[in-house]
């Protein structure tokens, strides 16, 4: 018997050995990042007084944000603007489903040849490497000042996010339903309409409702640039330093955040549920999953 | 009736009268912000024509490959990038802990990190970088205190959510065993999640790194300080190649961090 503890000569059970494997692993690793955020640090040009500065001096700025002064802001519109956010957003992302989504059959693998997919792949990935700000910059040209630039440019966003996705929907979809299209002499189109579209729906409004979600604070932050909505309020009140309406208008962007994502999200999940699917009962792990497979198109940018 | 010899179709699922106004009321929203903010088909058109696309060539790619002009920047927007992962990671790892039903040491802990954090998240990364610009001053360092908040707040959400979802029994065997709170989870469940944290937090470096591309709009340092003054100088042809560089670097970051993700999880 090579198991010693059961014969009962021992007393005491063995404490087990602890897994040594990639020990030098960890510390190299560890040792790296240590290096690296030591020579980042050098690049910022911060002293230690400036760490140290930096939670007063940020402090001294919230406590003069309370009481936030809401009725100068709302009378200078501030509720206009947060609506006109919403509605940049909500356009944002209708442009990008509705571009998106017969554009991401075109590069599936399990619908279209190489010859199509491909190229229209590097054209989600080229939009999705440019940041919302830097679009709406350049078609500020196109359109003049306002919200409508930055709807186009969220629009043009979301093109490479959701079509990135949905493709991901479609590639993984469920072949049976084509097959038996196939074998009734369904056409392509049929196959299209009826075994994949079905299925591949709710995923695929979830996405553009999670997108949406992404875009109210894309656009909150597009006023930065003048492209619409409450950002260019918060802006022009913190160049005045004017810190209790700074107060109001962030507390009013929170607000319509955490609104409209508990909307979005129980949409999301009613829409995940009513497809039949089986699902826990937070979507917690959902969510994870969404943002994990957002890959590299970002929370904001 | 089970011997009927025809095969009965089956009954198409009738859409509910409810769907019908949602989805109405959905399209007559979609009509109303379109009139709201000015949408112009003929934006469409006019964005493929316009007179100024002519003046983003040539590049110069004397004045964008040189050291100052670009590079420089470009290395300061990494720095910025790579201490805020760094230390808003760092962080996140017992915050994500205190936010998990699993893991949480108490119910307070528990639902001020949870509301705080979500209030955080709530306020866009270019906010946070305008706020801190105007409280600290101008420069790199009020761009790293604002991504440092911000992928705090996201790598918060996502990682206490993989917590939520780790297995309970080896936590439950640790305090079976009489394990105090931060040994168990340090041995029960850190084991289990850490892949799954060292996936987000390649994750929110990439965030990062298209955030500090733009945080120098709002004066926070790096490369967007650089797109900001060749804008409003009107230099476009150096825009573009700015923003080809930019596309070059967040492709490349893009591709090992989607490998190293892919052999993490």
């Amino acid at each position: 018997m090579s198991l010693t503890v059961d014969q009962g000569t021992h007393d005491v059970i063995e404490r087990p050995v602890r897994p040594r494997a990639g020990r030098n692993w960890r510390i190299g690793i560890a040792l790296l990042l240590i290096v690296a955020a030591l020579w980042s640090w050098t690049g910022l040009d911060a002293s230690l007084q400036d760490v140290l500065d930096a939670p007063g001096k940020a402090w001294n700025i919230l406590k003069q944000m309370w009481p936030p002064d809401f009725k100068t802001v709302i009378d200078r519109g501030a509720v206009g603007k947060i609506f006109e956010s919403l509605y940049v957003a909500w356009i944002g992302t209708m442009i990008g489903a509705i571009i998106s989504f017969p554009l991401s059959f075109l590069g599936a693998s399990n619908v279209a040849p190489a010859a199509i997919r491909v190229p229209i792949r590097l054209l989600f990935n080229a939009i999705r490497a440019v940041p919302e700000l830097i679009v709406a910059m350049l078609l500020l040209t196109v359109t003049g000042l306002g919200p409508w630039a930055g709807a186009l440019a969220i629009g043009l966003h979301s093109v490479g996010t959701l079509g990135k996705l949905s493709t991901e929907v479609i590639e993984t979809s469920d072949e049976g339903p084509l097959e038996a299209i196939s074998a009734a002499g369904g056409l392509w189109v049929s196959k299209m309409r009826w075994g994949m579209v079905p299925q591949v729906l709710p995923t695929v409004i979830g996405y553009w409702l999670f997108r949406f979600e992404i875009n109210v604070r894309a656009s909150a932050v597009l006023g930065l640039i003048g492209a619409g909505g409450i950002g260019g309020e918060l802006v022009s009140q913190l160049n005045f330093r004017n810190f209790p309406q700074v107060g109001a208008v962030l507390l009013m962007v929170i607000a319509m955040v955490l609104v409209i994502d508990t909307i979005s999200g129980f949409a999301r999940r009613r829409i995940i549920a009513g497809s039949g699917r089986q699902i826990d009962d937070d979507d917690t792990s959902r969510t994870v999953e969404l943002i994990g497979d957002l890959g590299g198109s970002g929370l904001v940018g | 009736m089970s011997d009927t010899p025809s095969i009965a179709r089956p009954r198409k699922p009738r859409t509910g009268l409810l769907t019908y106004l949602l989805v109405l009321a959905l399209a007559a929203f979609t009509v109303f912000s379109a009139r709201q903010i000015g949408f112009k088909w003929r934006s469409f058109v006019d964005m493929w024509t316009n007179p100024l696309w002519h003046r983003f060539w040539p590049v110069p790619w004397d004045w964008v490959l040189n050291r100052h002009n670009v590079l420089d920047p470009l290395v300061e927007t990494f720095q910025i990038a790579i201490i805020s992962t760094v230390i808003g990671c760092t962080l996140a790892l017992p915050i994500g802990f205190a936010m998990s039903k699993l893991t949480s040491p108490n119910a307070p802990t528990f639902w001020f990190s949870r509301t705080v954090m979500s209030i955080v998240r709530a306020i866009p990364d270019l906010m946070w970088g305008k706020l801190l610009v105007t409280a600290i001053g101008i420069g790199a360092f009020a761009g790293a205190w604002a991504l440092t908040i911000f992928s705090l707040a996201v790598m918060v959400k996502l990682f206490s959510e993989t917590v939520d979802a780790a297995d309970p029994r080896p936590l439950e065997a640790a305090r079976a065993s009489g394990g105090r709170h931060t040994p168990a989870v340090r041995t029960a469940v850190l084991p289990e999640v850490f892949p799954a944290f060292v996936a987000y937090a390649l994750y929110v470096f990439e965030l990062n790194i298209r955030a500090s591309f733009v945080l120098g709009l709002v004066g926070a340092g790096g490369i967007g300080r650089v797109v900001e003054t060749q804008r409003s100088t009107f230099n476009f042809d150096r825009l573009l190649g700015i923003l080809i560089i930019m596309f070059v670097v967040v492709i490349c970051i893009e591709q090992v961090s989607v490998a190293l993700r892919k052999r993490l999880v």
